[in-house]
This record gives C-alpha cells, sequence and structure tokens, in this order.
C-alpha cells in the first residue's frame, strides 16, 4: 500500500474564540520544495508549530511516512525525522555558536553511537560552514547580526539530520545577497549528500516566506493560506494568476 | 637512573606547559596541594574539624550549581537531599547497623530518590513557582520529622551515629580527597555532552527540545545527580557530626548553599567550592565578635555581589586571565601575544 510522505488532515487550532488553522489538508511527496505564503496572521507559523509539536492541535491528524504523528512531543518529532526552524530566532545566547549547533547534534537521530564531543564538535562546525558563519564559530551567540542568526537557525535544524524540514521565513530580514547565497544552500541542501561530516538527507521542505520572488525560484509547488484555511494550491505559475490569492494579498477590486 | 630523571623531566614538562601556564590552574593546584598538605602543618583538631566541615559543604554547595546554576531549575529547598541522606544514613546505622561507607551511598541514593520525587512534579514548572515548590519539600519532610520522634528522635534528632572512622586526621583525608574528586567528576559532567545540554537547557528550554532533546530526562537527570552528590555530602556530615537533627533540612542550609555559589560564581563548579572555603572559615573566624558576626558577614557578601555580580571566581579570573580574542583560548594577564595563535591581547 502506497502512503503520501506527508500528510495534514483536517487540522485545526484554537485560540479562544479566534480559529488559527481550520482544517486544513494536504500532502507533500518526497523531494518536494513546497512554500507556504499568506498574508500576516493566517496561521503559516501556526501550522508550522502544530506539525514540529510544540502546539497541539484541537483536532485532525498529522502522518509522517504513514506513521501518525499528532501529539508527539517535539522531541519525538525531531526523532522521527521533522525539524522546524523558528520565525524569531532562538539562539542559546550565552553559548557559543559552535555550541548552539552542538546540541541539536548530540539528538538522538543525529547521534551516532560512541561520539565524543570533539566529533560532534567537528560535525558541528561543518553544518555551520554549510550556511556560511564557521569563521565565527567561537564568537558568544549574542553577537550575531539578525541575517546570521537566521542562518544559525537553519544550521541548528540541518543538524539534526531531517528528512523533512520546515523552515519559517528563512529570508527574512536579509539583505538580497544573502538571499541569493542562502537560496543557493537551501537548494544544495535539497540535492542531499554529505558536506564535510554532515550527512543531509535531501529533506523535503516547506518554507514560509514573504519575499515571493525569491521563493518562487526555489519551489515546485505553493500552498496559499488565508484566514487559516488553504486557499490555493499549485505550481508558482499557476499561483500567481490565482484570482484568489491576487485578492488575499491585494484586496478585491472596487468598481 | 637516566630513565627516570627522563621520566621526572617529561612530568616537569608536563606541569610547567600544562598547569603553571595559566594562573587560575596553578591556583587550583596549589589549593588541592595546600588542602592535603595541612597536617603537616598542623593537627589542631579545631581547625580539621573546620576544614572537614569546608569540604562536605563544598559538595553540598556544588551540587546546587550542578543543578540551579546549570540548568537554571532554581532549587531552593537544595538541604532536602542533605536532609534525606542525613537520616537515611543515621537510620540505617543505627538500626540496621551498616558501617559508613556502606550508609552514605545508600544515603546518596535516598537523595537520588528524593530528586525523582521532587523532579516529577516540578517539570512542568519555571522560574518562581518552581523556586517556591521546591522550597516547600524540605519543610513538609520537617513537618513529617516532627510527627514521628519515635523513629527520627523530633527535634532532638538521632545521635549516637559511628564515627565517620577513628581519628579527625584520617576524616580529613577522607573529606579532603571526597570533595576534590567529587568536585572533578562534577567538573568534568558539566564539560561533558550532558553538560553542554544543561547549558542550552538554562539559556532556552523550547529551543532545546525543538532541536530534537528530551529535556524531561535531562531535567531529571540534573535533579538525580545534583541529589546524589548532595545526599554523599549529607552521609558525610552525619557521621562526622554524629548527629542527624533537623538543622540538616533547615531552610538556612539551602540559602546558604545559594550564597555560597552566587558568591563563588555561579555554573563553574570550582566557584561554589571556592565560596565555601572562603566563607565557611571566615564566619568561624568571625566567632571572635559574635554580636556583629551576621552583619560583617552579610556586608561582605553584598559588597561581593554590587561589585563582582558574577562571582569572586569569575572576577578573579578575569582579572589574571584574558581571553584571546582569535582562538577564545585563555592567556595570562601579562602576556601581549596569544600563546597558541600568536593573535595580538587586548
Amino acid at each position: 500500500m502506497s502512503y503520501p510522505f506527508f500528510e495534514v488532515e483536517n487540522l485545526t487550532k484554537r485560540f479562544g474564540g479566534l480559529t488559527a488553522v481550520n482544517r486544513v489538508s494536504f500532502q507533500i511527496g518526497r523531494d518536494e520544495i513546497v512554500g507556504l505564503i499568506g498574508p500576516n496572521g493566517a496561521g503559516k507559523t501556526t501550522l508550522l508549530r502544530l506539525i514540529t509539536g510544540i502546539l497541539r492541535p484541537d483536532s485532525g491528524r498529522v502522518r509522517f511516512k504513514g506513521k501518525d504523528i499528532t501529539g508527539f512531543k517535539p522531541w519525538a518529532i525531531v526523532d522521527q525525522g521533522i525539524t522546524g526552524t523558528f520565525q524569531i530566532t532562538r539562539p542559546f545566547r550565552r553559548l557559543p555558536i559552535i555550541a548552539n549547533v552542538m546540541v541539536p547534534c548530540l539528538c538522538p537521530r543525529a547521534l551516532k553511537r560512541g561520539e565524543w564531543v570533539k566529533k560532534i564538535e567537528a560535525k558541528a562546525q561543518d553544518a555551520l560552514e554549510f550556511v556560511g558563519i564557521s569563521d565565527m564559530a567561537l564568537e558568544k551567540a549574542s553577537s550575531l547580526s539578525h541575517g546570521d542568526l537566521k542562518r544559525l537557525e537553519i544550521a541548528k535544524a540541518i543538524a539534526t539530520e531531517p528528512e523533512l524540514l520546515l523552515l519559517d521565513e528563512p529570508f527574512g530580514g536579509l539583505n538580497p545577497a544573502e538571499t541569493e547565497l542562502l537560496a543557493k544552500s537551501i537548494r544544495r541542501l535539497h540535492k542531499g549528500g554529505r558536506f564535510g561530516r554532515l550527512h543531509s538527507e535531501g529533506p523535503t521542505m516547506i518554507i514560509i516566506e514573504h519575499k515571493l520572488a525569491e521563493l518562487m525560484k526555489i519551489v515546485d509547488r505553493v500552498i496559499v493560506f488565508h484566514f487559516g484555511e488553504v486557499i490555493a494550491d499549485g505550481t508558482p505559475e499557476e499561483i500567481v494568476k490565482d484570482e484568489r490569492v491576487i485578492e488575499a494579498y491585494i484586496g478585491k477590486e472596487v468598481i | 637512573m637516566g630513565t627516570i630523571s627522563i621520566y621526572i623531566g617529561r612530568l616537569y614538562k608536563d606541569f610547567k606547559g600544562g598547569i603553571l601556564v595559566l594562573p587560575s590552574r596553578t591556583i587550583a593546584f596549589f589549593f588541592c596541594l595546600l588542602l592535603l598538605l595541612i597536617p603537616l602543618i598542623t593537627t589542631e583538631p579545631y581547625i580539621l574539624r573546620v576544614l572537614i566541615l569546608s569540604s562536605i559543604f563544598a559538595i553540598f554547595a556544588a551540587s546546587w550549581d550542578l543543578l540551579s546554576g546549570y540548568t537554571g531549575q532554581m532549587n531552593f529547598g537544595h538541604a532536602l537531599f542533605f536532609g534525606v541522606a542525613a537520616y537515611t544514613s543515621a537510620l540505617l546505622n543505627l538500626h540496621v547497623g551498616l558501617p559508613p561507607w556502606l550508609t552514605i551511598p545508600l544515603g546518596a541514593l535516598a537523595a537520588v530518590l528524593a530528586g525523582l520525587i521532587v523532579g516529577v512534579p516540578c517539570l512542568r514548572l519555571r522560574g518562581p513557582y518552581l523556586a517556591l515548590a521546591t522550597l516547600a519539600f524540605p519543610l513538609i519532610l520537617t513537618g513529617i520529622i516532627f510527627v514521628i520522634p519515635g523513629i527520627t528522635g523530633g527535634e532532638l534528632g538521632i545521635s549516637g551515629i559511628d564515627p565517620l572512622s577513628g581519628s579527625r586526621l584520617t576524616d580529613y583525608y577522607i573529606a579532603v580527597i571526597l570533595m576534590l574528586g567529587l568536585g572533578f567528576v562534577m567538573w568534568k559532567i558539566t564539560a561533558s555532552k550532558t553538560g553542554l545540554i544543561f547549558h542550552a537547557i538554562r539559556e532556552d528550554e523550547v529551543a532545546v527540545r525543538a532541536s530534537g532533546i528530551n529535556t524531561t530526562r535531562y531535567k531529571l537527570l540534573a535533579f538525580c545527580l545534583s541529589g546524589l552528590f548532595a545526599g554523599v555530602a549529607g552521609g558525610m556530615y552525619v557521621h562526622f557530626m554524629r548527629i542527624a537533627g533537623p538543622s540538616t533540612l533547615e531552610l538556612m542550609l539551602s540559602f546558604q548553599a545559594i550564597i555560597w555559589v552566587i558568591f563563588g560564581g555561579i555554573a563553574t563548579i570550582y566557584g561554589p567550592i571556592a565560596g565555601v572555603f572562603i566563607l565557611y572559615p571566615f564566619m568561624e573566624f568571625l566567632r571572635i565578635i559574635p554580636e556583629i558576626r551576621m552583619l560583617v558577614f552579610a556586608t561582605l557578601v553584598v559588597l561581593i555581589l554590587l561589585f563582582m555580580p558574577e562571582g569572586l571566581t569569575t572576577w578573579v579570573r578575569d582579572k589574571i586571565e584574558k581571553e584571546c580574542p582569535r582562538c577564545k583560548l585563555r592567556n595570562i594577564a601579562t602576556r601581549k601575544s596569544c600563546r597558541v595563535c600568536r593573535a595580538d591581547l587586548d
């Protein structure tokens, strides 16, 4: 029997009277890069947090490789192979940057038996190299700029060797040159392989992003969110022409 | 003879390159050496007694640091572990007749169990709520002890316990070597993978969870490890003082641990040890002016915290050592360039 690689079914989350995510369903195949877009407050980040287990859904199912992972603890979800980044970066400020990446290297999924601190440090260094901040490895995380914090967040995520990577606004606050670099890294990561000691599964990705021009270059498929519901789902070319999407972003023409 | 001199030469080289290269290591080395050699200078029972108690409380304070300094789980009832181990050791010794070298580890195991019992309900609590909840546990146990004076001796406590060993000198060496050994073990734990996760939990627990690490397990581990070391201290205390009273569960003892740690330098392990070895003998010294003893003590602590908010050892370390801006290795403050990467200091 075949099953979708990743599937969300009728996922719902309410905060008091506000329904942030309302009966959302979609499927994602292995090796896809999916963009998740929508106006502010559409519930994109909430959806991501439901998937990564930081929030618990009120109803609905999340299935990964045929396994129901709804309501798993965050670490159990990482163990299954799904890792998300935070939109508002959450570094361990008083620790060196390298230590920030060593922590996810220590999760049961990424940790091989008998790996000692030195080996893990080398692995973390490779993750930093991949996102391009390895020269600052020994500085405290509090000394990083906003753009570098975003990259650190991605380094932390890929250190867990995920099969499904959820990126929450990876380009937010980056300048065009940095965006271009990061987009390149993301495509490289998606191809998979080994980066030094770091192993990449070539993860499937869901990317939340507001910078549509950059996003459209990377993704295979776009899901559009509005008021907690999916209003469109298709290739980038289809989405930019979709009337409901234009309406959600710009508003209806008043004549 | 030739071989021996080569070995001595190599040992001297290691000593010079490994210990004399940094003033902090030199200080730590000579502190250990001094502690081990003090009986050659004096065998005054009173001085040895002060140093034995300092060693015991140093283990206790360092164990608080391991839990609260590293994982940030503020434990305001750390005396619970001390007291549980103290009473367990005392009861086992008195009623079962086990010797001290068995009762102390068993007492420590009881403290580990106490760590689990406290840890589980406290997992969901954070900040002031956690502090208040942990504060309650030793009070509850004190209440239980007063309810069943038949077993626990009530307010008088349990007396008539076997001494640690026969002589004061042996007691001294047991306490000091155990303190140095356990201090080293704790320091190694904090430098390991587990220690890194403890650090990260203090910084941002949600981010650690999102990194795929079971924080519940690590927080419980921190409670248990801390309980283990505090338990050893409690068992030692009982066999040294030969009485297990409710004072081992006192609020004051919990707060004293916190004062020692914050005075010496939080999240360092060596800080609390230094803090105890400075403050405890100092308190004893102040017995010459009993009326204003507490006042002098409090003033000293407040002044230290005012001018060295990160604790004494951290402050001193920053004064005598400089961190290389490039490779982050520490160098003696008098050097102009880093000893490894030759980068300009300052």
